[in-house]
């Protein structure tokens, strides 16, 4: 039994910490993400019926491939992932901690691999040739002279440079972490709020029903457009209310949330609804009548030949004002489907506008009474903090790891018995040897020419 | 005036190209010379462009609501960056390929790769002036935040940087194809140096990406009070990232280099592509810029 068990833990152990394992699994999540763009996500299950057919609708609901984000799917290579990283940041951080502690030796250096050698005559200086070329080129170096005759110079660049790698891995648990914490403690809901409507709870996702510690109302919604009719700006003006007491105004807008009471809200949507009758002229040459039209509710028109419905209602539609939309139909084949205005009756003239209406009758409106309502996407997220500081602390990972490569100098010099001295370029840098064999090429150029 | 100068600009980036193609088959220091003459000045009056753009759109968002003081009319000029719609993000996606390849690549920005930056920056703006409406419009709500411009900045220059990978990527392929040619002397250390290119833009490729996913998360954190929604644009660049995160274990733990890893930048810059042009023409969401 305990021998099995010292059998399995190297062995798990080796699992995790495998860059291969790694691989696979952001292959494994690559394809899921793949899969999740195809399949729309989280939508009511008669949705992927209606679209992938009864038998192949039903198997995507049954296997999860609808809910992707919150299936086994993705939170097992998730999961998987997240052990890979703690594994591989347990396994490697005290290493490169221990390097990053320990400064380059001139013991050390001495035993770099050697990149050339150059000699120098007797009569040259060489302690102020190999400091310049190497100040030029790289930094500047510390020198010692073990014994006579001998001098090492040596220097390091990107000395933190090992730690950048565990920087950016760390910063990634941060954030699946915070995501984690979003998923497990955070609230996520919806607020449909009426014109000078009160609330004291909102919806959560599943439709449950949440109090809040506060009231909020909704005092007014504005819609902002353009002169090309498009929307310029969204705007809830709302009252903060605790315990009847008034505490506090905001604005919300897109990109402008509020937060009130640990809560934030985002203008997510809006609308409006008719508070009223709509009341319609409808017109044939001098012939006019007067009708009421409910919502929905298919009307036979004074005559008898035409039918209509109202269908919806925006209260500025593309900056004209308010407008109802309109069914229409007279005589056999389809419908007409028309925008009524109620401040721009004029536009039922023209041919290029959503209003154009061919007639042979003409509607205009003589009251369209609406109250707008606003919908707010409602959130508390405490792991949010988790993630951006993950996103902060992947930044001098990054700089650490890509910017700034490691890399270790060092240049012997030794006299021979003739008074020559003979030099010793040396050097290493593990990660970008590309770039410092061309490096070391230069500096022992300019090393043999003296300058 | 601005879409005519467009049109030159890509002029001058087609001839830039063939003329780096013909200054590498045949040697000659003249078509090098001339092939660089137009792409700097191709991309000069592009950069002008650009700017001509940005005022004009400042211009037009100025008439709808004039700024009342300095502070205001800085926060109306940067929202009013040209990059909110799919022209103006083609435009500065092809402005993004000579500038970034002249800023990191310099003494390499001739040849084949010269002239595959050249030849993909023209065909990106004859799309983006002959397929593609190029209208000015005033900003939907959802667009004007200021996190806008650096999203959009990081996220072109990453794309711009896989770009160049891509090419370099290409270019070995092609050099180093098995064959009697192949592994000696001068052509092995010139496809070397094009190994060292691919990593090289990579690595800034992959930096930008990261970035323009972090602002991308902050924004939609304050827009829609998700900092992560799965939205097709967004898996899809997560997928990007995965690829060339890849690419980077390969090559740094494993010790990958040649033909392997260029295969993965030639795979990751497709991804790139489906991420930029798939999901607006296949998929709906959030990022749509069709709409
Ligand atoms: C997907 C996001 C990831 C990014 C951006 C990332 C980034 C990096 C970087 C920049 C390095 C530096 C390579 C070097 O040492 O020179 C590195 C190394 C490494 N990564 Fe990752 N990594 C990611 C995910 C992972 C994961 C999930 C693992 C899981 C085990 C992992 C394991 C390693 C290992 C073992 C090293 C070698 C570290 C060393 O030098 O000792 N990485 N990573």
């Amino acid at each position: 039994m305990s021998q099995a068990f010292s059998d399995l833990a190297p062995r798990l152990w080796g699992f995790f910490t495998s860059i291969r394992l790694t691989v696979v699994l952001l292959l494994a999540l690559a394809l899921v993400a793949v899969v999740g763009t195809i399949v729309p996500q989280g939508e009511p299950a008669a949705n992927y019926l209606a679209r992938f057919g009864p038998d192949s609708g039903a198997l995507l609901v049954r296997l999860g491939f609808t809910n992707l984000y919150g299936s086994p799917w993705f939170l097992l290579p998730v999961g998987l992932l997240t052990l890979n990283l703690l594994a591989c940041l347990t396994r490697g951080l005290p290493q490169a901690i221990r390097r990053v502690a320990q400064p380059l030796s001139w013991e050390t250096a001495r035993n770099l691999p050697e990149r050339g050698r150059f000699y120098l005559p007797a009569d040259q200086d060489p302690q102020n040739l190999v400091c310049q070329v190497l100040r030029r080129e790289v930094g500047r170096p510390r020198s010692v002279s073990p014994e006579s005759g001998k001098i090492v110079f040596f220097l390091e660049r990107g000395r933190f440079r090992p730690l950048g790698p565990y920087l950016i891995h760390l910063s990634l648990l941060l954030i699946l972490a915070g995501g984690l914490v979003g998923k497990f403690w955070g609230q996520e809901g919806r607020l449909l709020l009426h014109e000078g409507e009160t609330a004291g709870s909102f919806v959560l996702q599943g439709d449950r029903t949440k109090p809040l510690d506060f009231q909020v109302r909704l005092d007014d919604f504005r819609v902002d457009y353009y002169q090309q009719g498009i929307p310029a700006e969204f705007r809830s003006d709302l009252t903060f209310f605790r315990n009847g007491r008034e505490v506090a105004k905001a604005v919300c807008r897109v990109n402008e949330p509020v937060t009130f009471g640990g809560l934030t809200f985002y203008q997510s949507s809006y609308g409006a609804r008719p508070n009223g009758p709509v009341k319609l002229k409808v017109c044939q040459g001098e012939d006019c009548h007067q009708v009421e039209a409910p919502m929905r509710q298919a009307l036979t028109l004074p005559g008898g030949q035409a039918q209509m419905m109202a269908v919806r209602l925006d209260g500025n539609l593309m900056g004209t004002g308010p407008a109802v939309m309109v069914a229409y139909k007279s005589g056999p084949g389809h419908p007409l489907v028309f925008w009524v205005s109620k401040d721009h009756p004029e536009l039922a003239e023209n041919p290029d506008t959503p209003f154009y209406q061919p007639g042979p009758q003409r509607l205009t409106l003589e009251s369209l009474p609406f109250q707008y309502f606003s919908v707010f996407q409602v959130r508390r997220d405490p792991g949010v903090w988790w993630v951006y500081s993950g996103f902060l602390l992947c930044l001098p990972g990054f700089i650490l790891a890509f910017l700034l490569p490691a890399q270790r100098w060092a240049v012997t010099l030794s006299q021979k018995p003739d008074g020559r001295w003979e030099g010793r370029l040396l050097g290493a840098s593990p990660r970008a040897r590309e770039d410092f064999a061309i490096k070391t090429d230069r500096v022992l150029m300019r090393l043999k020419q003296k300058l | 005036m601005i879409s005519s100068i467009i049109g030159l600009v890509t002029l001058a980036y087609l001839f830039a190209g063939i003329f780096f193609v013909g200054a590498a088959l045949w040697n000659s220091a003249r078509l090098k010379s001339w092939a660089r003459l137009l792409l700097f000045g191709g991309l000069a009056a592009h950069l002008g462009a650009f700017l001509a753009r940005w005022v004009e759109s400042y211009g037009v968002a100025a008439q709808h609501a004039a700024p009342q003081s300095f502070g205001d009319a800085v926060r109306l000029a940067v929202l009013q960056v040209p990059m909110s719609n799919f022209y103006e993000s083609l435009v500065f996606f092809s402005l993004c390929l000579p500038l970034l390849g002249l800023l990191t690549f310099r003494r390499h920005l001739h040849g084949f790769l010269g002239s595959l930056v050249a030849l993909f920056a023209a065909l990106l703006l004859a799309y983006a002036s002959l397929g593609v409406d190029s209208s000015i419009k005033p900003l939907m709500p959802a667009l004007k935040s200021n996190w806008l411009l650096i999203h959009v900045l990081t996220a072109f220059l990453g794309y711009a940087a896989f770009a160049l990978a891509f090419g370099a990527a290409l270019i070995y392929l092609w050099q180093s194809r098995p064959g009697p040619a192949a592994s000696k002397g001068a052509a092995a250390a010139a496809f070397r140096e094009m190994d060292r290119l691919i990593y090289q833009a990579v690595v800034l490729g992959f930096i930008f990406l990261t970035l323009g996913i972090l602002t991308g998360a902050v924004w939609a954190d304050q827009a829609w009070g998700r900092y992560w929604s799965w939205d097709p644009k967004e898996t899809w660049s997560l997928i990007t990232w995965f690829v060339y995160a890849g690419l980077l274990h390969a090559r740094l733990v494993k010790g990958w280099a040649g033909r392997r890893i260029a295969w993965i930048a030639v795979l990751g810059f497709m991804a790139v592509l489906f991420t930029y042009f798939g999901v607006s023409f296949l998929l709906s969401g959030l990022h749509s810029y069709l709409t």
